[in-house]
């Protein structure tokens, strides 16, 4: 292919995007929206299996059997929107093998929240207000994606992740309307979530390099710092006004933008959350890895179920 | 396959009432047919809009996106391969949507370049997968009830449950 030819490809891709047209797995792509695609989903996919960690710690001791039902749903969501994720990542070439491996072996990212510990029950209704509340604003944004499979499994994940917020939302603003003890829980799981669910939408523009040519190429529709601010002018006012104290002495109402403003963020904190020096990274890589290694005789079961019926289909 | 590979691909076709067609949603990984319906059951039927699932492996799919659709309708075809009966998916719309290539019919055509000249309806669609129907295996309409129903049942999983809402706090700024 001449360069010219390549240009006027490039020039049609862009075209396309620009048309609202969805991108399928077939269609010529830019080497790079490829790449960036596979990184992208591959993150968010590893991001909703180390997910159900979290929260899966606590089905044991969930207080009423409503609790434990929602809670068991909910882990069971982040199972199957990882299969989703994967799915979509594979569209684009990239295998589960490749992927589970970069995972289990520490190459690959995923979201940095989860790499904080759930101390109290409490902190499930704030990961399911606050965690699931931010995931779902970046979320609905990728949903307007231009590559048809990705954006396919957005729609479907927000469509079923709707209730993971609205659960711990309602767990949440019961316990703060509780007793002395529950107030303090409530209050407690924000001092520690709060700052962890504003990291997890990524860098400042600034510093989000990736992100002018994302966003030329539909694959990201809003900037990271756009998506934080939806998140923040949502949820900041429904929490003081369900009595609770968010931890920023900055924290104010901007008349003038009519927008939520927050102090700054200690991104020294993320990127070392980020990179695997968090307060869980190791625990929740050795969950994983205990988690394939104890499945390895239900997978060598199923092959060998799968090889002898197809030996005596063909005898 | 190696047991520590990854098992074979299925992708998976959803319907959601007896009245739409069934819809590409997704794939799983399985070691055969049986293995392959229980994971979309787990993976694409957790909430109601479920009535029957179809799968098919992943070598029988052939897709088809407009770009190589137009391609292989400029290219003249072979028609060496024996008669065989394909399941036809289109995709119609770029709208935001769920599943995108929808179940349309079915046509018998020598390979699939036949069967893509066969199955183009006068406006070249968006999209178009063509899947081997005898490789296609379908969840039994005697299950349905037992496999579909008791998700209808779990209300908690739906925001309609979660009503609550939050009286502003004097404190607020907002709207002020």
């Amino acid at each position: 292919m001449t360069e010219v030819q390549a240009a006027q490809r490039a020039a049609a891709f862009e075209a396309r995007i620009a048309a609202g047209e969805k991108i399928e797995a077939g269609d010529w792509m830019p080497d790079e929206y490829r790449r960036q695609l596979i990184r992208m989903i591959g993150q968010h996919a590893h991001s909703e299996y180390v997910g159900m960690l979290p929260e899966g710690a606590w089905i044991d001791a969930a207080p009423t059997l409503r609790r434990k039902l929602i809670l068991v749903a909910k882990v069971q969501d982040e199972a199957g929107h990882g299969q989703y994720l994967y799915h979509a990542a594979e569209t684009l070439g990239a295998t589960r093998a490749e992927m589970l491996d970069a995972l289990l072996e520490g190459r690959a990212k995923y979201s940095s929240v989860f790499n904080y510990p759930t101390l109290t029950w409490a902190d499930v209704g704030m990961i399911g207000w606050l965690v699931d509340g931010a995931a779902i604003k970046n979320q609905l944004m990728l949903a307007q994606c231009s590559y048809g499979p990705y954006s396919r499994a957005m729609v479907r994940i927000c469509a079923e992740e709707t209730f993971h917020h609205l659960q711990g939302r309602e767990m949440i603003l019961t316990y703060a309307s509780g007793t002395p003890h529950q107030r303090a829980m409530a209050q407690d799981a924000l001092d520690r979530w709060w700052w962890p669910a504003l990291m997890m939408l990524g860098p400042h523009d600034a510093d989000s390099p990736n992100s002018p040519q994302l966003k030329a190429w539909r694959v990201k529709t809003k900037s990271n710092d756009e998506v934080r601010q939806e998140f923040l002018d949502e949820h900041a006012p429904e929490l003081l006004a369900a009595g609770l104290t968010i931890p920023d002495d900055d924290l104010r109402f901007d008349e003038e933008t009519r927008h939520w403003r927050h102090g700054s963020i200690d991104w020294a904190e993320f990127w070392r959350v980020v990179k695997g020096d968090g307060p869980c990274n190791a625990e929740r890589l050795a969950a994983r890895r205990a988690a394939h290694d104890d499945g390895r005789w239900v997978r060598e079961a199923l092959a060998a179920h799968a090889a002898r019926a197809s030996q005596r289909a063909s005898e | 396959m190696t047991v520590d590979g990854q098992l074979p691909r299925w992708e998976v076709f959803k319907q959601d009432a007896s009245s739409k067609a069934h819809a590409a949603v997704g794939s799983v990984h399985a070691a055969d047919a049986e293995h392959a319906l229980l994971m979309a059951r787990s993976v694409f039927a957790r909430r109601p809009s479920a009535v029957s699932l179809w799968l098919a492996p992943r070598w029988a799919v052939h897709e088809f996106t407009r770009e190589q659709l137009a391609e292989a309708l400029a290219t003249p075809g072979t028609q060496l391969a024996a008669p065989m009966r394909y399941r036809v998916f289109i995709k119609s719309s770029d709208r935001r949507s769920m599943a995108a290539y929808e179940h349309r019919g079915e046509v018998v055509a020598s390979g699939t370049s036949a069967a893509l000249r066969a199955a183009t309806p006068d406006e070249l669609p968006l999209g178009m997968w063509l899947v081997e129907d005898a490789a296609v295996i379908a969840s039994a309409p005697a299950d349905a009830e037992a496999w579909f129903a008791p998700a209808s049942d779990k209300r908690y999983k739906q925001q309609s449950e979660y009503a609550v809402s939050v009286k502003r706090h004097p404190a607020t700024r907002e709207g002020t």
